[in-house]
């Protein structure tokens, strides 16, 4: 008798609570969803009022002979998996040489939180003007003074691409860092003791027991960069606008300027359909993956 | 032990190395702020200068004054944490220990809306708003901004209840007043610490946002980055005032990056298990 | 999308020019102190044979981009309202994102702003779409525009034309600019160098003054991708290499003459420009040949005024001008840039009034000249929109200290070296555009041949324009 009652009370509240916060997502993200889906299927373009109406799946159809989308497709897929093995990389490798450092770790926490907090797209701008400008930029300063001479940071095309590469992986290296550090803290020392009298190398140690055991950070931060990776704009934006040319054009910019720069709205939105579309298609891969590790 | 030595001093060197990296490019921000426009255009640039505290006049008392962007964000950034941690803990709470018809389902729903593209999200927001007139106000923006700061906060408030210890659970079995006493009393404070790093990481997120604030503010409310943003488009050959925006408008969060340290970092690693990012 | 912005001239401090003019946005009191030294006079504006009060009440808002010849407008417009009744509201939009407001505004119909700092080239745009008021219908009625006291007809012919769409005028010229040469004379004179006249002298001055081991180049064209920026100057080659944008109601960007103009492009900016030219705008620019490392640049000719700031510039007293060289056809084509102010369509019939005052008050000779020469504040403006303006002398006397041929090669470029037909106006321009921006820079920074880059725009401008 109270069971029942209990979890029919429990039910009851337990809407109570998830309510609100359900109404609020529904009303912020899925009512525009369909809105987004729906013109994604219209032909809008404000540069052609007259030509408005339904289109089916024609925007759909258009991107398989459009260059530019391929392109920002394959940019987005460079971008994203260069970014996120490069954070996972450097990340880990930073996590292990910190974790054998007598002193100075809090420093090192300390720099680490800094690019984290900062916004995308005041990261973008300085690093396009005191950064990357030739002559007086940082990293110019640097380069000349190692000997490397000036570059063209991001009017060269390739430059541009690993430049906007280099701005995400410096931003955001310090969270893989940070996440992977606190689980490799988190391992029991005695681990390593037994590894170390059984004289196997470092190599070996890391290989065999270390890796295994922070596998699942990895695969999480993997999967949390990932979608960051998909999702970037601000600091490209800034950085570079997509430039030079298309050269760092990834999907998100291209939507955004065949709606907004272009003002072909249907086409834009189907853009950002296929962008949702390979979002949620990578995501549900990953935690497939997750689950079954 | 002296190669142990060695090796330490090697290490150390290293992570200094990458301190830098890291570092390097807020300092020579910093660094330039104080230089006078011809000193920034010297070539070679040079690290001895006069320094000048006169960009720092002009961002703040100048006619393109960052002060009053700098409220904006505050008001719009502070109203949204609220806004969000009010729906978010409850339903958080009722993801992570209530059992309800759909729960699983609801908890997959909130993690997919995290995945919407805002690019797309951009000009449904501007027709709605619009005709609500919601353009330009604090209250549009506030509301928009729930559509990234809610499914995170959810899901990182998630796995702070999920740690409550199950004893805690004596609540279930109380009528619908006295859970939401026991929620009150008994569970929040339980996660007192999950709250402070949700708070932190939703503030910061939101000011951050740069994509919506640009399309759906306007000149009564320009939340810093946009301000920024708009400064090169504006005054793109005063560098050192720019500098000087670039340090205002870092300013506060670095501060706040600096002093809730720990809570980051707790909230970077928590949070790992289920979303922790921004756009 | 970022355009030029502090299109003004020449004055001791930018920065306290800055000052200044904000003090007088900021202070009513230096107002009117200003309104005592006889700038409130409106004995000027009511020699027109017009009710300047037919719309007393209105409230209208007024999307401008900060730049200081729009920042001395809204110093003076207390007159306006004192004159009209009218109360003006500004906001100031950063040139990158006034495009995209005012047209988010238009086509959502929420009459926000009743006029707006428009780009000549989205007329067509907004006409197709009847977002704003055909203007000849206000010019010719009597109760609006007084004919000869508002003097249309005195607006720089090449600015009117470039407002107007298919033989009606949809926007009024305030502000606008004009591309000529601007190069270093001592380096000139000293090499026995006289400004080109011709594209292939261009290339031979800069030849001659290009020394890239010492950080001195002899030329530089914004090579940034966008409609306002690398497509601000490929239209003057493309023209001058005898390009036409239109072959019946097609429009051809991949033409023969295209492609020459666009390696003519390619190939100075190359051999003689910076190598971060590529993605560079006109403030890059001015500000490497304000630092002396620059010979000759094509651009407006309002850029002069960041060289003329002696907290930066190296260069002052050193600087002429000349008319934009001429092309293998013989033709010169310069910039008809303006920034002119439309009427909101979606307005109230005395709303539109209220802005026609406006709009007429600050196109009249006499406001144009208040933002210039008569202005209180250091920066003046030097983007007239009149003839008989540009002919003063006051003017000629306030822009003497910027070089030599000043007026006379912008004067002139005004004159002859206009063509309607520029860039290719057309509904779908901003796409076109921002196609040809992104299709020019990966022909400059060499991700593309020339071709190839012109035949990939031209495929997907077929594509936008496909109905």
């Amino acid at each position: 008798m109270k069971p029942t009652s209990g979890a029919r009370g429990e039910r009851r509240f337990a809407l109570l609570l998830f309510a609100p916060a359900f109404c609020a997502l529904v009303l912020t993200t899925t009512v525009p969803l369909v809105y987004l889906v729906w013109t994604s299927l219209m032909r809008v373009d404000l540069s052609m009022p007259w030509l408005r109406g339904f289109a089916g799946v024609d925007n759909y159809v258009k991107m398989g002979v459009d260059p530019r989308f391929w392109n920002s497709l394959w940019l987005t897929l460079v971008y994203t998996t260069s970014t996120v093995a490069l954070q996972v990389v450097v990340g880990l490798s930073l996590a292990l040489l910190v974790l054998r450092i007598p002193r100075g770790q809090a420093a090192l926490r300390i720099a680490a939180i800094l690019p984290i907090v900062l916004a995308p797209v005041v990261v973008g701008l300085f690093w396009r003007t005191l950064v990357l400008s030739p002559d007086v930029g940082l990293v110019d300063v640097v380069t000349r003074a190692l000997g490397f001479g000036s570059h063209n940071w991001l009017g060269d095309p390739q430059l541009a691409l690993i430049s906007v590469i280099a701005i995400h992986t410096w931003q955001w290296t310090p969270f893989a860092f940070l996440v992977l550090l606190a689980s490799l803290s988190a391992l029991p020392p005695d681990v390593f003791e037994a590894a170390r009298i059984d004289r196997a190398g470092a190599w070996q140690r890391f290989r065999h027991i270390t890796l295994p055991l922070i596998r699942p950070a990895i695969v999480i931060v993997v999967i949390m960069r990932t979608m960051i990776a998909l999702s970037a704009f601000a600091a490209i934006f800034a950085a570079t606008g997509g430039g030079p040319g298309t050269a760092t054009e990834i999907l998100n910019l291209y939507a955004y300027r065949t709606s907004f720069s272009e003002l072909n709205l249907g086409y834009g939105a189907s853009l950002a359909v296929v962008l949702l579309a390979i979002t949620l298609g990578v995501s549900l891969v990953m935690f497939g993956v997750r689950r079954a590790r | 032990m002296s190669t142990r030595r060695l090796r330490t001093v090697l290490l150390v060197g290293m992570a200094a190395v990458l301190l830098a990296v890291w570092a390097f490019p807020v300092l020579w921000a910093l660094l330039t702020s104080f230089k006078s426009e011809r000193d920034v255009l010297a070539y070679p640039p040079g690290l001895i200068f006069e320094p000048t505290l006169r960009n720092y006049r002009d961002v703040m008392f100048g006619p393109s004054s960052l002060l009053p962007n700098l409220w904006s964000s505050t008001v719009v950034a502070g109203a949204s944490t609220l806004l969000t941690l009010l729906f978010a803990v409850p339903a958080a709470y009722a993801l992570a220990r209530l059992q309800f018809p759909g729960r699983r389902a609801s908890g997959f729903y909130v993690l997919a809306t995290q995945m919407l593209p805002p690019v797309g999200l951009i000009i449904p927001y501007y027709l709605v708003l619009q005709k609500v007139g919601g353009l330009d106000t604090y209250a549009g923006l506030v509301v928009i901004y729930l559509t990234f700061s809610l499914p995170f906060a959810i899901w990182l408030m998630v796995s702070y209840f999920e740690d409550v210890p199950q004893e805690m659970e004596e609540a279930a079995l109380l009528d619908r007043a006295g859970r939401m006493r026991a929620l009150w009393y008994v569970i929040l404070p339980q996660v007192r610490g999950g709250i402070a790093v949700t708070t932190i990481f939703v503030f910061l997120n939101a000011w951050n946002e740069f994509l919506f604030a640009v399309v759906l503010g306007g000149n009564r409310v320009r939340p810093v980055t946009v301000a920024m943003f708009n400064f090169i488009s504006v005054e793109q050959t005063l560098w050192a005032k720019l500098a000087a925006g670039a340090m205002l408008a870092m300013a506060p969060v670095i501060v706040l990056g600096l002093l809730a340290q720990r809570h980051i970092v707790k909230g970077l690693t928590v949070g790992a298990v289920k979303g922790g990012g921004r756009r | 999308m970022k355009r030029r912005s502090k299109a003004t001239l020449a004055t001791p401090s930018r920065r306290r020019m800055l000052k200044q003019t904000a003090a007088l946005i900021a202070a009513p009191y230096v107002l009117r102190s200003a309104h005592a030294q006889g700038n409130a006079d409106v004995a000027p504006y009511t020699a027109a044979k017009i009710n300047w009060r037919q719309a007393e009440g209105e409230e209208i808002t007024v999307a401008f981009i900060p730049a200081s010849y729009f920042d001395n407008l809204i110093a003076i417009a207390p007159t306006f309202e004192a004159l009209s009744g009218v109360k003006v509201r500004f906001e100031k939009v950063p040139p990158g994102q006034i495009r995209q407001k005012a047209m988010l505004d238009l086509s959502s119909k929420t009459a926000t702003y009743a006029t707006s700092a428009t780009d000549p080239m989205y007329y067509p745009l907004y006409v197709a779409n009847k977002w704003v008021e055909p203007l000849d219908r206000y010019l010719n009625d009597a109760a609006l525009t007084d004919p000869a006291w508002f003097n249309y007809n005195d607006i720089l012919k090449a600015w009117r034309d470039a407002d107007s769409f298919e033989g009606k005028p949809y926007g009024i010229p305030y502000d606008g600019e004009v591309t000529v040469q601007v190069y270093r004379k001592d380096l000139y004179d000293a090499k026995g160098l006289k400004p080109a006249e011709t594209l292939d002298e261009f290339l031979k001055n800069a030849a001659a003054l290009t020394d890239a081991g010492n950080r001195m180049y002899g030329m530089a064209l914004r090579g940034f991708a966008g409609a306002g920026q690398n497509m601000y100057i490929y239209p003057s080659l493309f023209k001058e290499f005898g390009g036409n944008w239109f072959n019946g109601k097609k429009v051809v960007v991949n033409s023969p003459e295209g492609v020459r103009a666009l390696d003519w492009y390619v190939d100075a900016e190359s051999k003689y420009a910076p190598p971060a030219v590529r993605n560079w705008n006109w403030p890059d620019i001015a500000d490497a040949f304000s630092q002396g490392t620059l010979g000759c640049y094509i651009d407006a000719h309002s850029s002069a005024a960041v060289l003329m700031n002696p907290e930066k510039s190296k260069v002052i007293g050193k600087i002429a001008f000349a008319r934009w060289p001429k092309g293998p056809t013989g033709k010169r084509v310069t910039s008809i840039w303006n920034w002119g102010l439309p009427i909101n369509a979606a307005l109230t019939d005395k709303q539109k009034r209220a802005t026609w005052l406006f709009i007429t008050w600050a196109a009249s000779a006499e406001t144009q000249a208040r933002t210039s020469w008569k202005f209180a504040g250091a920066a003046k403006r030097s983007g007239l929109n009149r003839t008989s303006l540009w002919k003063s002398p006051e003017f000629l006397a306030m822009t003497s200290n910027i070089g030599p041929n000043f007026v006379e090669a912008a004067l002139g470029s005004l004159e002859q070296d206009t063509d309607v037909d520029w860039r290719p106006r057309v509904p779908q321009w901003p796409a076109i555009g921002d196609t040809m921006g992104t299709a020019i820079q990966s022909a400059l920074v060499g991700q593309k041949n020339s071709r190839e880059a012109l035949d990939e725009a031209q495929a997907r401008i077929d594509q936008i324009l496909k109905g």
